[in-house]
């Protein structure tokens, strides 16, 4: 498709990937960011400009579904739920709250926790029940792998394990803080008290 | 609940960023959201930065049915028509012609009887309908209501007063009462103004001066339907 291949090369390397501009810098509206034209074409319709946003990003926010999911079937599912908000939506898309990435991943994230709370709910079958628990030790492993010099990365490894553990669990299924508090076996006043505080201390750090 | 401490809403902001607030608490920060600003650029903040916790996750090749799908349900539905379908078809056809049929119908019987250009009644001194009289293009139906009953040497006439004008006679009521007063070309345009329609008894065979002799009887305005 020509519409793909005229996409600059540098948005891979610049704007694949959510910088974290957390509170220093503020978010641009004149940002070069190549999404932005994309999702403004797809408010007003243009489905060849929603066809090439698919074909840039969809294998990366197919990541981000899987990682929630832990399963392929139900992945695929979200992912294509969340491009079809994405469509309905790109005209709610509000450029100086989130860079255009950022706004999609939340769409699939919330999409995907969603999902995860329906199966909470519905208990699965043990070998899906596995499944989907598997992926705590991943939470731990990810993080290990995380350690670039990425803002947020910086500031999580400020972070005391426990801190650390709560906030990318929490993130990354959607637990509420009493889910939590059985997930890390813990007493709930400390679960509290780790996100709180791990909050904190990484709002202070992004802000520095 | 004080939304605007600072250090609350900063906490509130991250708990949804992370996802941590129960649904009730959820849909209350969603409120919240709606109406103010600053707390939309913070909870930007955090999103932004939660988000970036994935940004080292592998991409995943997507297999083509995704898009499938996607596409079904983004682009508009195409009405789909079975190619064939006979009885549907020859019931459609048949409702199409009815309707066709009704059209007619409908628009001959209301040339026939309800296609009155104008009408008008026509009252006695106290005000009782006595003669209906209804305007077609060249002729006049008159129907009695209450008409008088008339001597043998005696007739009724009917007359057309536009205003401030002369009365015109436009012919004799038929002695049952009912029926047609042939109208010429004179009269068909004089009614196409707004006149005063009477009647006046006169003697057998009309008026013979051409203007009313005896007294009026009826009289009323046409009106257009």
């Amino acid at each position: 498709m020509n519409a793909q291949a005229g996409l600059p090369s540098a948005y891979r390397a610049q704007s694949r990937r959510p910088r974290s501009r957390a509170w220093r810098s503020p978010i641009s509206t004149h940002d070069a960011d190549p999404l932005r034209p994309l999702l403004a074409q797809c408010a007003l319709g243009n489905r060849q400009a929603f066809e090439t946003l698919y074909r840039s990003v969809s294998p990366r926010l197919h990541g981000v579904a899987y990682r929630f999911m832990g399963r392929s079937d139900l992945a695929e599912e979200v992912l294509q739920e969340a491009f079809v908000r994405i469509w309905y939506n790109a005209s709610r898309y509000e450029a100086h709250l989130a860079a255009p990435m950022t706004w999609m991943v939340n769409i699939t994230r919330n999409l995907a926790i969603d999902q995860l709370r329906k199966h909470r709910e519905q208990p699965l079958a043990d070998g899906q029940q596995d499944a989907l628990l598997d992926d705590s030790p991943g939470a731990h492993e990810q993080l290990d792998n995380e350690r670039e010099a990425r803002a947020l990365n910086r500031c999580l490894d400020t972070l005391d394990g426990m801190q650390r553990q709560s906030i990318t669990v929490a993130y990354f299924q959607g637990l509420s803080c009493s889910e939590l508090a059985d997930h890390l076996a813990a007493p709930l006043g400390s679960v509290k008290s780790w996100i709180r505080r791990g909050m904190e201390r990484l709002r202070r750090c992004l802000e520095s | 609940m004080n939304y605007q401490t600072t250090a609350l809403r900063r906490a509130l902001a991250a708990d949804y960023a992370i996802g941590l607030m129960p649904a009730t608490a959820r849909r209350r920060f969603d409120a919240l959201l709606l109406e103010d600003p600053v707390l939309r650029v913070e909870l930007g903040h955090w999103q932004a930065a939660l988000a970036s916790l994935t940004g080292t996750l592998p991409e995943r090749p997507v297999p083509d049915h995704v898009w499938a799908g996607i596409k079904a349900r983004v682009e508009p539905q195409v009405l789909h028509m079975p190619a064939k379908k006979p009885f549907w078809m020859s019931f459609r056809v048949l409702a199409a012609a009815c309707a066709v049929v009704v059209a007619v119908l409908v628009g001959v019987l209301y040339q026939r009887d309800i296609g009155a250009e104008y009408n008008a009644t026509l009252v006695a001194a106290n005000q009782q309908p006595a003669l209906q009289v209804q305007a077609f293009g060249d002729h006049l139906q008159v129907e009695p209501l209450t008409l008088a009953a008339v001597e043998p040497t005696r007739a009724l006439e009917l007359w057309a007063i536009a205003a401030g004008g002369k009365p015109v006679s436009l012919g004799l009521v038929p002695s049952s009462g009912k029926g047609r007063i042939q109208l010429s070309q004179e009269q068909q345009a004089l009614l196409a103004g707004p006149v005063t329609l009477a009647v006046s008894l006169e003697p057998q065979g009309g008026s013979p001066t051409g203007q009313p002799t005896g007294p009026v009887l009826y009289q009323g305005a046409l009106a257009s339907r």
